[in-house]
């Protein structure tokens, strides 16, 4: 049982090595948090309404975007990003969309 | 000649009265002189002295009084500066801890079993996020058990690390990402009947967590369409024999593996609209038994351990409905002590309408589960209506009629209200 090639320890090598792949490729997440401070996009709002209205009430009932603080959206955000499968430019336009709305 | 002696005498006359009137007239003009300028030495005087004034009132008073605005000004822009600085801290900070969660306390009357108040969780969610890079998610378990004692459990406890706009690392313990109930409708806000469908529970049909590394995602396509993926290692599930049968399958996530077999799975899900999602999971390696009768069992050969599933949602108008399929397969393995394998299966196909412009929602469920032990297999009909109080929190009552091998528990029906609420 110890001496056999392990498969598993390949795979999570794979997974690690896709992992710090991406993160040494680019972090658009990073660019795109600096150049939302010096230059508003005026589109944001209004692609965040539409994936917004298209995502937040395909698992549940849709949450209101007065319930939470700006703050509290970021982090409920990132944990719905995940779930929910939703890309990292989709996650700042409805994060802005909310912050927006509340 | 008498005429130029009266001359004479006339001009002496008059120069005489001249000199003689002179003094008195220069005396006059002097002291009114004298006089004049002592005035006008004293109205240049008073004059420089309003001029200083004036000056002063000019030039000192107000340039002071505006000195003292421009410094009350400026600590009030100072403090006016500081509280918005203060005000807007916890909009920049780049680490934000949150919580969140659910909790849920209800009733359930069963024939033939007893009427009681048999359910009071707390499921608090601990977000820790640092930027747009990082999120530690936590999420405690914390329930009454019937002996009174208070159950904790860590349902999930990992880290989130977004390597770019489509990949996320995962590393620690985490919902099994296999199929869609587990992952997706179990906390009890979302899930919209009182209980959940039968074998996707723990310990049945559907793996609840796992250990170990994961990558999830998504990306658009076209106008609207979307792709997800999950892909993770873990250390798999526990197998445990009881009474010379494999008891079940445990897959409550472990942080250690006695069978030292990982398994490797995932699931993809496509979303060609957004209001439907078609899901297909899988998951593929080894598993060994490692308990027998509460006995620690080393070495017993491992053998092939699946788990298939397939999961769909669709939501029309006011319906919305749920589907899915899972099974978890151990093979045959004649050399182990416990030779039988097993194959736990269940699926469910639930709708729900929410009555326009009310907060009342119907629910129905069909679910079949069939399980290697027939006191666990049960096919089910829940019925349930719903008072949507708040987005968040819902009053839920449900009738199960449970048809399971006669006299076991599964066969009874039951009564079930909830209460909910996600925070
Ligand atoms: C793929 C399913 C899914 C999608 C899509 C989804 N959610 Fe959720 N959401 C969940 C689940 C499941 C939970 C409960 C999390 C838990 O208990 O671990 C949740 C919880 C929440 C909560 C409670 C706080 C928290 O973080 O637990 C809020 C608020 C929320 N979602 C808002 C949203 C918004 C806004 C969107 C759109 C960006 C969204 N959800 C999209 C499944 C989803």
């Amino acid at each position: 049982m110890k001496n056999r090639p392990s498969h598993s320890v390949l795979a999570a090598l794979a997974i690690s090595t896709i992992g710090l792949g991406a993160i040494l490729v680019e972090h658009p997440a990073q660019a795109a948090e600096s150049s939302e401070t010096s230059q508003p996009d005026p589109m944001q709002f209004v692609r965040g309404a539409k994936a917004w209205a298209n995502n937040c009430n395909r698992c549940h009932r849709m949450r209101d975007p007065k319930e939470l603080r700006d703050d509290q959206w970021r982090a409920v955000l990132s944990h719905m990003r995940t779930r929910g499968g939703l890309t990292g430019q989709e996650t700042r336009d409805i994060l802005a969309f909310l912050q927006g709305s509340n | 000649m008498k005429r130029p002696r009266k001359q004479t005498g006339m001009a002496t006359w008059l120069a005489s009265l001249m000199i003689i009137s002179m003094p008195v007239l220069a005396q006059t003009d002097l002291d009114r002189l004298t006089e004049l300028e002592a005035k006008t030495t004293a109205m240049a005087e008073e004059l420089a002295i309003l001029r200083a004034e004036l000056e002063a009132a000019r030039q000192e008073e107000p340039e002071s009084e505006l000195e003292a605005l421009r410094s009350e000004v400026a600590v009030a822009t100072q403090t006016a500066q500081r509280a918005e600085k203060s005000a807007n801290e916890w909009k920049n900070t780049s680490a934000v801890t949150h919580i969140s969660g659910y909790a849920a306390a209800g009733f359930t009357s069963e024939k033939n079993g007893t009427d009681s108040f048999d359910l009071v969780n707390f499921n608090p969610i601990f977000h820790f996020q640092y930027g747009d890079l990082v999120m530690w998610e936590s999420e405690l378990e914390v329930r009454v058990a019937d002996n009174g004692e208070t159950e904790v459990g860590l349902e999930y406890s990992a880290i989130n690390i977004f390597l770019n706009d489509y990949v996320a690392f995962v590393a620690g313990k985490f919902i099994s990402p296999l199929g869609n109930f587990r992952q997706n409708v179990h906390p009890a806000w979302i899930n919209k009947l009182p209980s959940a469908p039968s074998g996707f529970g723990h310990d049945g049909a559907a793996p609840s967590a796992e250990v170990g590394f994961q990558l999830r995602g998504g990306m658009t396509f076209g106008e609207q369409s979307r792709f997800t993926y999950a892909a993770y290692i873990g250390n798999g599930p526990k197998l445990e024999g009881v009474g010379g049968e494999l008891h079940g399958i445990e897959t409550g996530g472990f942080a250690g593996d006695k069978d030292d077999e990982k398994i490797i799975g995932g699931r993809i899900s496509f979303l060609p609209v957004p209001k439907l999602e078609l899901g297909f999971s899988g998951a593929f390696g080894d598993a060994a038994v490692v308990e027998n009768d509460g006995l620690d069992l080393v070495d017993d050969p491992s053998r092939a351990y699946t788990v298939l599933g397939a999961d769909l949602m669709y939501r029309w108008n006011n319906f919305g409905f749920l589907g899915e399929y899972i099974q978890q397969d151990i093979a045959d393995n004649a050399s182990s002590l416990i030779p039988m394998g097993g194959k736990w299966e269940s699926w469910y196909l639930q709708s729900a309408y929410r009555f326009a412009a009310t907060k009342w929602e119907g629910v129905l469920r069909y679910t079949d589960y069939t399980s290697p032990h027939p006191d666990e297999s049960q096919e089910q009909w829940t019925l349930g209506v719903n008072y949507l109080l708040t987005p968040n929190s819902a009053l839920k009552v449900a009738y199960e009629v449970n048809d399971g091998l006669a006299g076991a528990e599964t066969d009874n029906n039951r009564w079930l209200l909830q209460v909910a609420y996600g925070y």
